[in-house]
């Protein structure tokens, strides 16, 4: 009896420390086959109980039970403990570095010209005009005569101009998106409501004026079209591209396909009016040019001058962009160097 | 032009201050670009007397000089050498601040105490260099502000006339604007005269042979003209205004250009044979000297003063050097003239010789100031100069100028305007104008537009002077009526770019804007590598450099030279994308121009990329992008056939883009010898997609089919090929060998030695789909014998066991 007691005792000792010893899961089942599994040390002393003098039995049998309930429950705290420790290495040897970039190109830029004509063309869409476009290469009679500059007319000046090379002599670089008026009335009938995106040239470069440049431009005819709806449509428009709050100034000026002309101002986006170097100290910087359709221009098209009336606008994108952007060299816009481009 | 504010006040006597005027004429159309007081900096600078003068004890450049302004004395020290005592010289008092933003301080110089300083010319900005102080005319009273001395207590406006404010190009027209506006009166100057000389028609006779393009011409003579310079407030507002005095003669025509806008000539009478005048335009060319020295060919058609022997002047743009002012004249014809504004243009333009009088008569002149300018001449030189004025004008034509009448309503201005304008408001508004009126019917009105206003023909014209004088500030903001917007083909190919552009964006391309004419110098060069046929191209007559002396017939050497602009600044990654014409000849319309997408690619596949993807691009980069683009744009699918004709491509790495049998696209890798002349090493990889035809027909909406509801059997061959076999071809006909073959693709391309030299191996899975049954086997390996047959058979393949 004493050997056994004793025994038990040892095995539990020896159960306990193998039990906390265990490094792993199959140390630990080990420990488990050695001292309390089916064939263990202690499940071995239960099994030889029976084969005990009856006054032994029952305190043997007692003993080594609760020895194996304390093995058992040792047991399973150190395998969660194991579990615990071996997910969390897993963790560890598995987590990824979130903060790498991610596979697949970087995304490429817009040019802010474009982008500003995109910005353009979008505004008088959703206000109800349709596109329009028209060829580069333009015919004398559309860039000019038709829009009522006459041949020997010093408004000619205005605009300098490329002449193409052409057999019939009367090929120019259109100066201005403007021959697209013509060119959509001779095709269409009132009520028209065109927006005319293009590029345009003229013989012109310094930091504020490039021989390539890309205008927009407005034509809306209808029976009952007034400088007052110019006004409001163009104050619309200066919003939402500028923003609200930024009041707006329409000054008479000449264009000769449009009369009464206008030029508008919008106070000076860089110093809100008070005069700065960007504005030569004005308050207001001009941003576009309008006016109503001159009579004349619809006499070349065939429209009746006194049943209807229109309004005309156009303005240099560039202008507009370099305003947003805070940039002062035109010629930026054509270097394409990535660096600038990655800017916007 | 440049309008100095004193003289703007001769002849409307405004209340307006300088500023105010600015903004009224900016307001009214009349552009005011600047306005500044001509003194600005010369606050504490004072006219002074020197008088003593000494070297420096310390100083060998420097004197000590002693100056009054007439109540103190003061020392200064000196660095110029030009003054001696008695010296009317220009003084900087302690706190003055100079134009050219030098703060004057009491100092001390080299031990020497100086309370100011003595200014040049230079320092007060009067020139843009001086060789020493400003020395004061002799008679400049000491103790006045610098300001009063030199006639500089005055403002300068700068006013930006458009061409059709012709009659807003002299003092006189700018002050009939200001008069309109406030409704105060312009008013011109008085002209006395004493015409004590012979009758001018003893003296000269004159003749207008071509009275359309010379409506009338006005002459004054005078006698006993001794050529002088003029006083020196006429000098100096010449000189305000830009321009160069002369002599007494010449710089009151100049004068008079600037005061009234009349450009007015003046010949020396004893240079002019007959002595007489006669205008015409020859019938033939000659050759005639201007005064500038230049000989000029004049053309059939150009007008000309002509003398009793031959040309000595061109009709409104200059004078002769046979005939002009010298210093030993002593008889002055003065011509004041109107010529048609139409011939003196196309004369100067043709002669390449623009003047302040031509620019003038140009813009209009009104024909019915001539004898006003003529009499003004004469009165103004007697003012100053002992002269006998001939008595009497000839005056050709003056009995022609008649005012024009123009019909209005106020109801149009109205209907026009959007806002209300009230017959009484027009009156008024017409009354300021100096336009007087008539009632003509029930609401419209008969207008007399004075002559000098040539931009007025017709009712709009009154219109705009009703709204720009009410002010464009009264006019309402209102919206415009609106139907449904109508939706073009540009609309839809605005949307179609949109697409194009946000679909690169995303593939890491940025867009480029290149110029749409190029170098034709640089393609005549690269021609043959270009595909460059000069026959083909569009070209300026009048290009602004050799940059850009023809029309891009591509889009290539653009990208091109920005990817080589981007390499040679480090940055070695470049995909780039640019929409924009192609522009070429054609024998419909003598030139065409095409919207074009062009895309180049350098450097690495996947720039920025760490786990083994960034390798250099090749041909399947730029495949792999303009093809799921197209797809993107479009839907509808297209064929890449190799192509031959292109020499700007590697020979051998370049395809066609065909869809509906049209080739809408091209793209490969640049050809070596075109890099290496842009100075690039790398490869690149360029495509062009003509827009309209690639995307001209939209697919209808795709059709639904029943989902298949049994599985697919996968099957993968690999077969050896000869390597010129085209592996699409392959994979559409395998895709043909049976209804149950739903997809054909290729996992897997490999050359080398394992496979023999001039072979490739290509490794093709192959999904069969039923529909209505399960695959058996035997189904399957019929299917599969078929496709190894068509390998084998119809593209020399040799199947490869593993």
């Amino acid at each position: 009896m004493p050997e056994t007691s004793s025994l038990i005792a040892r095995l539990r000792e020896e159960g306990l420390a193998a039990i906390a010893a265990a490094r792993n899961e199959s140390d630990l089942l080990d420990a488990k086959g050695r001292f309390f599994g089916k064939k263990g040390a202690v499940s071995g002393i239960l099994k030889g109980v029976a084969g005990l003098p009856v006054e032994e039995r029952k305190a043997v049998g007692e003993r080594a039970n609760r020895v194996r309930g304390e093995l058992e429950s040792a047991f399973d705290s150190r395998l969660a403990e194991i579990r615990e420790k071996e997910r969390v290495a897993r963790e560890g040897r598995d987590r990824l570095d979130v903060t790498l970039p991610g596979r697949g190109p970087i995304p490429g830029h817009r040019h802010p010209v474009s982008q500003t004509m995109s910005d353009i063309i979008s505004v008088f869409r959703r206000l109800g005009f349709s596109v329009q476009g028209g060829p580069d290469v333009e015919k004398d009679y559309y860039n000019f005569e038709a829009l009522n500059f006459p041949p020997e007319h010093p408004a000619r000046d205005m605009q300098d101009t490329f002449y193409v090379e052409s057999a019939g002599g009367d090929l120019v670089l259109r100066t201005h998106t403007s021959p697209i008026q013509i060119r959509t009335m001779e095709r269409m009938k009132p009520p028209v409501r065109i927006i005319a995106p293009g590029t345009v040239y003229r013989s012109d470069s310094d930091i504020t004026h490039s021989p390539m440049f890309h205008q927009v431009e407005g034509l809306a005819v209808d029976r009952n079209i007034t400088m007052a709806d110019l006004k409001g449509l163009l104050t619309e428009f200066c919003r939402m591209t500028f923003g609200p709050g930024k009041p707006l100034r329409f000054r008479p000026s000449y264009f000769p396909f449009t009369e009464p002309s206008a030029e508008v101002d919008i106070q000076c986006v860089i110093c809100g009016g008070s005069g700065c170097r960007v504005c030569k100290e004005s308050g207001w910087l001009e941003i576009l040019g309008a006016g109503m359709v001159d009579p004349s221009v619809f006499g070349f098209v065939g429209y009746d001058a006194e049943e209807y009336t229109g309004f005309a606008f156009g303005m240099g994108v560039e202008r507009i962009a370099m305003l947003r952007h805070g940039i002062s060299d035109i010629r930026l816009f054509f270097d394409n160097d990535i660096r600038f481009l990655s800017q916007f | 032009m440049k309008i100095p504010y004193s003289w703007l006040k001769e002849i409307v006597d405004t209340r307006l201050t300088p500023p105010q005027v600015q903004e009224a004429l900016t307001m009214a159309g009349v552009e005011v670009s600047s306005c500044r007081f001509l003194g600005e900096g010369f606050e504490s600078v004072v006219t002074a007397r020197i008088l003593e003068m000494r070297p420096h004890p310390d100083a060998d450049r420097l004197s000590l000089c002693k100056v009054t302004d007439g109540s103190t004395i003061y020392g200064i020290v000196c660095g110029a050498k030009n003054m001696k005592p008695g010296d009317a010289v220009a003084l900087a008092k302690i706190g003055a601040r100079l134009p050219n933003g030098m703060e004057i301080r009491k100092a001390k110089i080299r031990g020497q105490a100086s309370e100011g300083m003595l200014c040049s010319e230079q320092e007060m900005k009067l020139a843009e260099s001086s060789a020493g102080i400003m020395i004061l005319p002799a008679d400049t009273a000491p103790g006045m502000p610098l300001a009063d001395a030199l006639g500089l207590s005055d403002w300068l406006l700068e006013v930006e006339i458009t061409p059709n404010r012709g009659d807003c190009l002299s003092v006189l027209g700018v002050a009939r604007e200001v008069a309109s506006i406030t409704g105060e009166k312009a008013v011109l100057p008085e002209v006395p005269l004493r015409e004590e000389g012979e009758p001018i028609g003893g003296l000269v006779r004159i003749d207008v042979s071509d009275p359309d393009l010379c409506p009338r011409y006005t002459a004054r003579v005078v006698t006993g003209v001794t050529i002088a310079p003029s006083p020196d407030w006429m000098r100096r507002r010449l000189a305000l205004c830009g321009i160069r005095p002369i002599n007494n003669i010449v710089d009151i025509t100049n004068y008079l250009l600037l005061e009234l806008g009349q450009p007015m000539h003046a010949f020396d009478l004893d240079r002019l044979r007959g002595p007489r005048i006669d205008v015409r335009a020859p019938k033939e060319s000659l050759a005639f000297t201007t005064l500038d020295g230049s000989e000029r060919s004049i053309e059939p058609g150009m007008l000309l003063i002509r003398d009793a022997v031959g040309p000595v002047a061109i009709a409104g743009v200059m004078g002769g050097a046979n005939s002009e002012v010298v210093d030993g004249t002593t008889r002055v014809l003065f011509e004041s003239a109107h010529f048609a504004p139409s011939s003196i243009r196309r004369t100067a333009r043709r002669l390449g010789l623009s003047s302040e009088s031509s620019y003038r008569f140009e813009r209009g002149v009104d024909p019915a100031g001539t004898a006003y300018a003529a009499d003004r001449a004469v009165s103004l030189l007697s003012r100053f100069a002992a002269v006998s004025v001939a008595k009497g004008t000839i005056d050709v034509g003056g009995e022609r100028v008649t005012p024009r009448k123009v019909g209005f309503r106020p109801e149009r201005a109205t209907r026009v305007m959007g806002r209300e304008y009230a017959p009484e408001a027009c009156r008024e508004i017409f009354r300021r104008l100096s336009f007087p009126l008539v009632t003509s019917g029930p609401g419209s009105w008969d207008v007399t537009v004075p002559t000098h206003r040539f931009d007025i023909e017709r009712e709009i014209d009154l219109v705009e002077e009703v709204a720009r004088l009410s002010g464009y500030d009264t006019i309402p903001t209102t919206y415009p009526e609106s139907k449904a917007p109508d939706f073009s083909e540009d609309d839809r190919f605005v949307d179609l770019q949109e697409r194009a552009f946000d679909f690169l964006r995303a593939r890491g391309f940025s867009q480029a804007v290149n110029f749409s004419f190029v170098s034709g110098r640089t393609w005549e060069r690269l021609g043959e590598v270009l595909g460059f046929d000069p026959a083909d191209a569009v070209r300026l007559k009048n290009p602004i450099s050799d940059e850009t002396t023809l029309m891009r017939p591509h889009l290539l050497t653009g990208l091109l030279s920005n990817v080589a602009d981007n390499v040679h600044r480090f940055v070695d990654d470049v995909r780039l994308y640019e929409s924009g014409k192609a522009y070429g000849t054609s024998y419909v319309d003598g030139h065409f121009e095409e919207p074009r997408l062009g895309l180049i690619l350098s450097g690495k596949r996947l720039p920025g990329d760490w786990s083994g993807a960034n390798a250099p691009a090749d041909f399947f980069d730029m495949k792999g992008i303009v093809e799921p683009l197209l797809l993107h744009l479009c839907a509808s699918p297209v064929h890449v056939v190799p192509t031959r004709t292109r020499p700007f491509f590697e020979e051998g790495k370049s395809a066609d883009i065909l869809r509906a049998g049209e080739v809408v696209g091209w793209f490969g890798a640049v050809r070596r010898e075109l890099l290496a002349s842009f100075e690039l090493t790398g490869a690149v990889f360029y495509g062009e997609i003509r827009l309209r035809e690639a995307t001209a027909s939209s697919s209808p909406p795709g059709q639904y089919r029943v989902l298949p509801k049994f599985p697919p059997v996968f099957r993968d061959v690999a077969c050896v090929f000869p390597i010129g076999v085209p592996v699409g071809d392959v994979l559409a006909m395998v895709r043909a060998v049976s209804p149950e073959v739903e997809e054909s693709s290729v996992f897997d391309v490999f050359t080398g030695e394992k496979i023999g030299d001039g072979n490739k191996s290509v490794g093709i899975r192959v999904k069969l789909q039923p529909l209505d049954r399960t695959l058996t086997d035997a189904e399957v390996h019929s299917i599969h014998s078929k496709i190894v047959k068509l390998l084998e058979n119809r593209f020399g393949g040799k199947i490869r066991t593993s």
